[in-house]
């Protein structure tokens, strides 16, 4: 009986945790959407309401203006394109180079392994400002495009994270697995694509997507970078440049529609990746 | 048998070379002339933007960031209530070469001392950016493998949970410091007024944001709540490469969840722990954004303070040493780190 | 071995590729515009989205239509000033000739006086006259013009009129300690009347900028002078610039919120504009919203310059934007003559009845279709005509420190943490270490 109450119990504070996490995770974007789909009037009423209540009649009313607004501007949409362009090329080509250099970190033998890991981390230990101007510097002295400059000095920041995460993941594979394959005639590199690196799924869908988030939410390099190419503004820049139809006015309502339009395409490519993500893991334990 | 494995070990360094090198090509050509610029600049007083000449100074940025004294203050009266009136700083501190100007006073036995320096606004973000990196820190990693051991578990509409998970660290920081400035705000508009208000806490016109006692909490609050997702996230990685079995067999060895917790969970995730907890502090020390939006100039992190200084003062060379210091503070870090987590690789 | 070689000379070409196409697509750019040299090209760099964006735009038009040879280009700038001066100073340290005319803040001139051209030189001297002259001084660093006034902007005190009608008031208050006294009955009237967020006043009380602008008011208009006069004098520390900050420092809980220390622009148009405060100090751009559609105040409102402290003094602090050339640019008299018509007589008549921005030319708040158009400006002129400016220019190029300065000291005053007195006396000290 004990032991069946404590279960029932313990499943009970379970749920109770599985809902209080959702609802500290969901509630300001919850508030977010609750704003977007107010007019300014509704914003001002005090105290706020939780749902958009019209501010003469207190009925539930909810305007679809500020999502119009977001859709019709073009720097908005454009950027969109130009966000995906940079953070999918960025992604991508992190994982590759960063999983190379991860595999030599972590499963081969050579000497100067920690020199090199910190001398990747110390890149990282500078803040972003103190880059900016130097590399914006190079960039126009070589007139390279924004885009690619904006691929590029994304990596400053997701190559060395990239590298830590699958190098420890790497470390934790048996080298049995290596030594069977060379003993099956494998090289080296055969066995780090043909064997380990599937192992590492669900590290690279991890790293991948905060790769991907990274930058495709990084705001000040892009706004340096595409300062005068208008068509290459990614999603921040674009947002940044809101402004209502008078100067120093916030468009409060705009911006967080804007917000919402913006996650909600991340939080559909989180979705499909996380189920990949346990597909990867059931799909056999790695040790034993 | 040696010749083989002398011949297999100079194929892996070759190798080891090849695949390392792309990494380094990139990170060297990003990296080299912005980084090396900041250092050398850090020793002149040069400015952005302008044509006034670039000086070598050596060591006086360092000189103005950096120096620190702390005085005794002589009573000078007592008032009615006998309260004890002490000098004030001002006309005591040192004002050459720079002016210390007083960041705090405090009291060791019935010694009354003020604690100055030449660029307080400096210290005080360093010491803000360290309690903010603690604290953060702390808690996103508590939290974060809470919700990491939650969600490993098979429940019903675990699916929808994970994204809800993820919801705080894919909204732009730029979009979820104004969110969450607007839900700081200081009147009934702001909802954390409203909630305050029912709960007796305050009366509806705090201002979280203006109030030094609160400011650096609610910035704690914002970022826990958006990077919680990101040490979640590799903590579950980590913990899904733990075969399920052995936890089968520890409980039927009588072996309890707590302990199983920290004698079999811990020690395997260690690596990935280590590694979140190495760049989460990485990134807190250099908290920019959240800062900088949320706060201007009200209250500084190191990062955004070397930025004031160079956008809006356009001291270039200042800044720069600012940047220095900051990469150095971060250095100290991570030797720490390394040393309490046993090294990084077995070399 | 051979597996992994083709893989990395497979990507080595990719990289390489992709840098190629980097500069290729550079030196594409260069070869298009050295064809298209037939057309002259200016860029504006002016205004984010909305009505400033569309009415350069527009002006730009006008321009094209009349000059068949020339091509303008408007840029889109960020609205944050902090990011707009960064983003301007990047520009200038590469000496970038890609941008001609820039959209510059009131404060700014002094600092950035040397990448742009003394407009002097390209007859400016026909069109300053017209222009108001404080604005003119303002922009006006060693000699040189360096730019000419586009929009302007001055604060204001905004008052509720039903509400001044409702308890016997029949003018907005003449002086700050008036402005109490009404600001406590009203207060208290509607505080009993059930609405418990009502204040008394609302003003911008955040640690920024913003706050240097009202502070400088209230010190000015108590006949304590601009913080640092137009000869360099740091006159700040004086008994009548402490009183005033002690007297603002006494209104928060009372009738300011205590919120209002976290005060910008928005936040006090936020509490003005849902009804709940008498009265607000704002710019001029609070009016037009503040009519808008839906809006509870709609009518119920109007504006007066803003109250005097002593001997009669009063002060609104100067704001706006002024239009400027660059150093850099390669064709900088075809960009002075497209500055010229932009800041002209015509396009600020047009910007101020279509967009409600206050021109900068005199004559403009006396014609009869602006006022038709915009019936408070009437009212401006007078406070145009007082305004005090920032010592933006004096103290350039330290300004931000200076402002940064003294917005600190008088947060402290108000959030009770320093005496007038106190702040005072550690400004004058800071500013003149900041200066020398």
């Amino acid at each position: 009986m004990n032991k069946k109450a404590s279960k029932i119990f313990s499943k009970i504070i379970f749920w109770i945790l599985v809902v209080y996490l959702f609802i500290y995770f969901v509630f300001p974007f919850y508030w977010t959407i609750n704003t977007s789909l107010k007019t300014e009037n509704q914003l001002l009423m005090t105290p706020a309401t939780f749902i958009p209540v019209d501010h003469l009649t207190g009925e539930a009313v909810f305007s679809l203006q500020n999502y119009k607004a977001v859709f019709t501007n073009p720097t908005f949409i454009n950027g969109l394109k130009n966000s995906l362009i940079v953070a999918l090329s960025v992604t991508i080509l992190c994982l590759i180079i960063g999983s190379f250099a991860a595999f030599a970190l972590g499963k081969l033998r050579f000497k100067g392994k920690r020199f090199s890991l910190y001398l990747i981390l110390s890149m990282t230990m500078f803040p972003q400002i103190s880059v900016l101007t130097g590399l914006y510097a190079v960039i126009n002295k070589f007139h390279i495009s924004a885009i690619p400059a904006m691929i590029f000095s994304y990596f400053l920041f997701t190559l060395p994270f990239t590298i830590w995460v699958m190098t420890s993941f790497f470390k934790g594979l048996p080298n049995s697995l290596m030594q069977a394959a060379n003993v099956d005639g494998a090289t080296a590199f055969q066995s780090f694509y043909m064997i380990l690196l599937p192992l590492t799924a669900p590290a690279m869908v991890t790293t991948g997507l905060l790769a991907f988030i990274a930058a495709w939410n990084e705001y000040l390099f892009a706004l340096t970078f595409t300062s005068i190419e208008e068509s290459a503004r990614t999603v921040p820049v674009a947002m940044a440049l809101f402004t209502g139809t008078i100067a120093k006015q916030e468009p409060f309502g705009e911006i967080m529609a804007a917000a919402v339009v913006v996650t909600i395409p991340l939080l559909i490519l989180i979705y499909i990746f996380q189920k990949k993500l346990i597909e990867g893991l059931t799909a056999g334990a790695v040790k034993g | 048998m040696k010749t083989k494995r002398h011949s297999l070990e100079k194929n892996e360094q070759k190798m080891a070379l090849w695949l390392l090198l792309p990494s380094f090509v990139i990170l060297f050509t990003i990296a080299f002339y912005p980084l090396g610029s900041v250092f050398s600049k850090s020793f002149t007083n040069e400015r952005f933007a302008s044509s006034q000449k670039t000086e070598f100074v050596g060591m006086q940025n360092y000189q103005k960031l950096l120096s620190l004294k702390i005085t005794k203050l002589e009573a000078v009266s007592q008032d009615s209530n006998g309260t004890i009136i002490y000098e004030d700083p001002i006309d005591i501190l040192p004002r050459e070469p720079f002016r210390y100007k007083e960041i705090s006073q405090f009291n060791i036995f019935s010694n009354h001392y003020v604690f100055s320096a030449t660029d307080p606004a400096f210290i005080v973000s360093v010491k803000d950016t360290l309690t903010f990196t603690l604290l953060s820190v702390a808690l996103e990693t508590i939290l974060g493998m809470a919700v990491a051991l939650i969600m490993i578990k098979n429940f019903p509409g675990r699916g929808g949970m994970r994204v809800a998970m993820l919801v705080p660290w894919a909204i732009p920081t730029a979009v979820s410091s104004r969110m969450w400035e607007w839900m700081f705000a200081s009147t009934r508009v702001g909802v954390f007024n409203v909630m305050g208000q029912w709960f007796g806490i305050t009366n509806g016109q705090f201002p979280w944001l203006a109030d030094p006692s609160t400011q650096v909490w609610a910035m704690i609050a914002i970022d826990v709540w958006k990077t919680t997702p990101f040490m979640a996230l590799l903590i579950m990685a980590g913990l899904q490469t733990i075969p399920k079995g052995i936890y089968e067999a520890a409980t039927i060895d009588g072996c309890n969840g707590w302990k199983q917790f920290t004698k079999m969970t811990l020690p395997m995730v260690k690596d990935t722990l280590v590694v979140a907890l190495i760049f989460r502090t990485l990134d807190a020390l250099r908290v920019f954004d959240l800062f900088q939006i949320v706060f201007a100039q009200k209250r500084y992190s190191m990062a955004s303070y070397s930025y004031y200084q160079l956008i809006d003062n356009k001291l270039m060379g200042y800044s720069s040493a600012t940047s220095v210091v900051i990469f150095l503070i971060i250095f100290l870090f991570i030797i720490l780190y390394t040393k309490i987590s046993g090294g990084v690789t077995d070399e | 071995m051979i597996k992994f070689k083709k893989f990395l000379v497979l990507f080595i070409t990719l990289l390489t590729a992709i840098s190629f196409s980097t500069f290729a697509g550079g030196q594409d750019e260069m070869a298009s515009a050295s064809t298209e040299d037939a057309k002259q090209t200016i860029t504006v760099a002016a205004g984010a989205v909305g009505m400033e964006f569309t009415l350069a735009e527009e002006a730009a038009k006008t321009y094209m239509e009349s000059h068949p040879g020339v091509e303008i280009n408007v840029l889109q700038t960020p609205d944050l000033t902090t990011d707009r001066l960064g983003l301007y100073l990047q520009f200038f340290q590469s000496k970038s000739s890609e941008v001609d005319l820039y959209q510059i803040d009131v404060i700014w001139p002094g600092d950035i006086a040397e990448h742009l051209v003394d407009l002097n030189q390209y007859g400016a001297k026909e069109f300053t006259d017209a222009h108001f002259e404080a604005i003119i001084q303002n922009n006006t660093v060693d000699g040189k013009l360096v730019a000419m006034p586009w929009f302007t902007d001055a604060g204001l005190l905004y008052f509720r009129t039903d509400l001044l009608a409702k308890y016997g008031y029949n003018a907005p208050p003449q002086t700050w300690d008036e402005l109490k006294i009404m600001a406590t009955k009203v207060m208290n009237g509607e505080r009993a009347a059930g609405n418990q967020d009502f204040w008394g006043f609302v003003f911008q009380g955040n640690s920024y900028e913003g706050l240097t602008c009202d502070a400088i008011e209230w010190v000015a208009s108590n006949d304590g002078g601009s913080i640092v006069e137009p000869d360099g004098t740091i006159s700040i520390n004086n008994a009548n610039a402490a009183q005033a900050l002690d007297r603002a420092a006494s209104w928060v809980g009372t009738i300011a919120p205590d919120g209002v220390t976290a005060f910008g622009e928005e936040d006090a148009r936020n509490m003005f504009q849902a009804g709940n405060a008498l009265f607000m100090r704002n710019w001029p751009y609070a009016y037009s919203l503040g009519n808008g559609d839906g809006s509870v105040i709609k009518g119920k409102f109007d504006v007066s310059p803003l109250p005097s402290g002593k001997n009669g003094m009063r002060g609104a602090s100067l704001g706006g934007w002024q239009l400027a050339v660059s150093k850099y640019s390669k064709n900088p008299e075809l960009a002075a003559d497209v500055l010229f018509y932009f800041t002209g007589y015509e396009q600020q008549k047009k910007r101020a009845i279509v967009g409600s921005y206050n021109p900068t030319i005199e004559s403009l708040y006396d014609d009869a279709e602006v006022l038709a158009a915009v019936p408070f400006f009437g009212s401006l002129k007078a406070v145009f005509l007082t305004t005090v400016a920032r010592p933006s220019t004096v103290t350039a190029p330290r300004y931000a420190q200076v402002s940064k300065v003294f917005f600190d000291n008088v947060h402290k005053v108000l959030m009770g943490e320093s005496t007038g007195a106190k702040a005072v006396r550690n400004i004058e000290l800071d500013i003149s270490d900041i200066i020398e």
